[in-house]
């Protein structure tokens, strides 16, 4: 676990350069160490931000949190469909456009579709978190069947390269980011990794 | 800054972060899109980018990354309206008349998606085209028309 890894700066394009994440894995970690990593992880899986997409069979993307009044289904009848990004329906690209351009400057408007340097799209189905307890949440990320087949590392990693992640600690509009900061989260990531991924009790 | 617009490339100078709807109706003069609210959530400027439906004040013209740009004005072939105008006619679904540009791409492009869609299909690939009229029954319907006419094409 010495490992000290520096992932580059994700550049979609020559004009876009986003903040780096350092991964770097602790050297040791206790079990309630990782149990106090998991409580920050869950603040920020729990979040609008993130458990907006990160819905389930319904297909639906979700519209929660201080913005937004009242939790209900995004508006429009919006249904992500199998694809996860609409595409048998109403594409999440056409409204969510591609902005490979001028990133600090994407998303300033209120009430306006966010933006990314990527295809907008809703999570896998599995990775369903809206409206789940901690401990739900928790078995759901360290199980390779349902987080993508994806390890400690593969998680951070994912956390780095997804630019959709990277817009919730800067989405603009009002909207109020994801707690803590990425780098933080992916600290976290790493140190529960490192402490064997324990989960709280239900 | 150069764009292909339906067909025809043009030399426009503007600001990379222009919306493409502005760079559409106030440098081209295209003004077949409308303005509706600006904030993607009503439809009224819908277009193609590369044959799929986009809504043109959320995309920045420099992010349009060599995209060929198809407006309500060019839909249509030199053979004939596309199969959705002619049913929009057909049903006589404009009643103002204002969505129905951003409702017409709309519904072209998820036709090529799902060219056999139900009338939840219809719902879904459309609510976000809002119509002040309230014209919806007329819209699914010439949805489906246009579905039978492509499929029969």
């Amino acid at each position: 676990m010495t490992t000290r890894l520096i992932v580059a700066s994700l550049t979609i394009a020559a004009s876009v350069v986003f903040a780096e994440v350092e991964i770097s894995p602790p050297e040791s970690a206790t079990q309630a160490e990782g149990l106090d990593a998991w409580s920050r992880i869950f603040d920020v899986a729990s979040h609008p931000r993130c458990a907006n997409c990160h819905t389930g069979p319904s297909d639906r993307p979700m519209w929660s949190g201080p913005t937004y009044g009242t939790t209900r289904p995004h508006g429009m009848n919006i249904q992500a469909g199998d694809s996860r990004m609409g595409v048998e329906y109403l594409q999440c690209s056409t409204c969510h456009t591609t902005k490979d351009t001028d990133w600090d400057n994407a998303n300033l408007m209120p009430h306006a579709a966010p933006r990314v340097a990527m295809g907008w799209a809703l999570a896998p189905v599995e990775a369903d978190w809206f409206g789940k307890t901690s401990d739900e949440i928790c078995a759901q990320l360290r199980d390779p069947d349902l987080n993508g087949g994806r390890d400690m590392l593969e998680i951070a990693e994912h956390l780095n390269h997804d630019l959709i992640l990277h817009w919730a600690w800067n989405p603009g509009g009002g909207r109020e980011p994801a707690p803590y900061s990425l780098q933080e989260h992916v600290d976290d990531i790493l140190i529960w990794g490192v402490a064997g991924m324990p989960c709280p009790e239900s | 800054m150069r764009l292909t617009v339906n067909g025809t490339e043009h030399e426009v100078d503007v600001t990379s972060d222009m919306p493409l709807l502005w760079v559409l109706r106030d440098e081209l003069n295209i003004t077949g899109p409308k303005y509706g609210c600006g904030i993607a959530q009503c439809g009224a400027c819908t277009v193609h980018v590369d044959g799929f439906a986009v809504r043109s004040c959320q995309l920045a013209v420099g992010d349009l990354a060599g995209g060929h740009v198809t407006t309500i004005e060019g839909l249509a072939s030199p053979e004939g309206l596309h199969a959705v105008q002619e049913a929009w006619i057909e049903h006589q679904v404009a009643q103002c008349g204002y969505c129905q540009s951003g409702q017409i791409m709309q519904a072209a492009s998820f036709l090529e998606t799902n060219p056999e869609p139900t009338d939840e299909d219809i719902d879904a690939a459309m609510s976000a085209n809002l119509c002040r009229c309230g014209t919806y029954p007329r819209i699914r319907a010439a949805v489906h028309a246009a579905a039978k006419k492509l499929q029969e094409a």
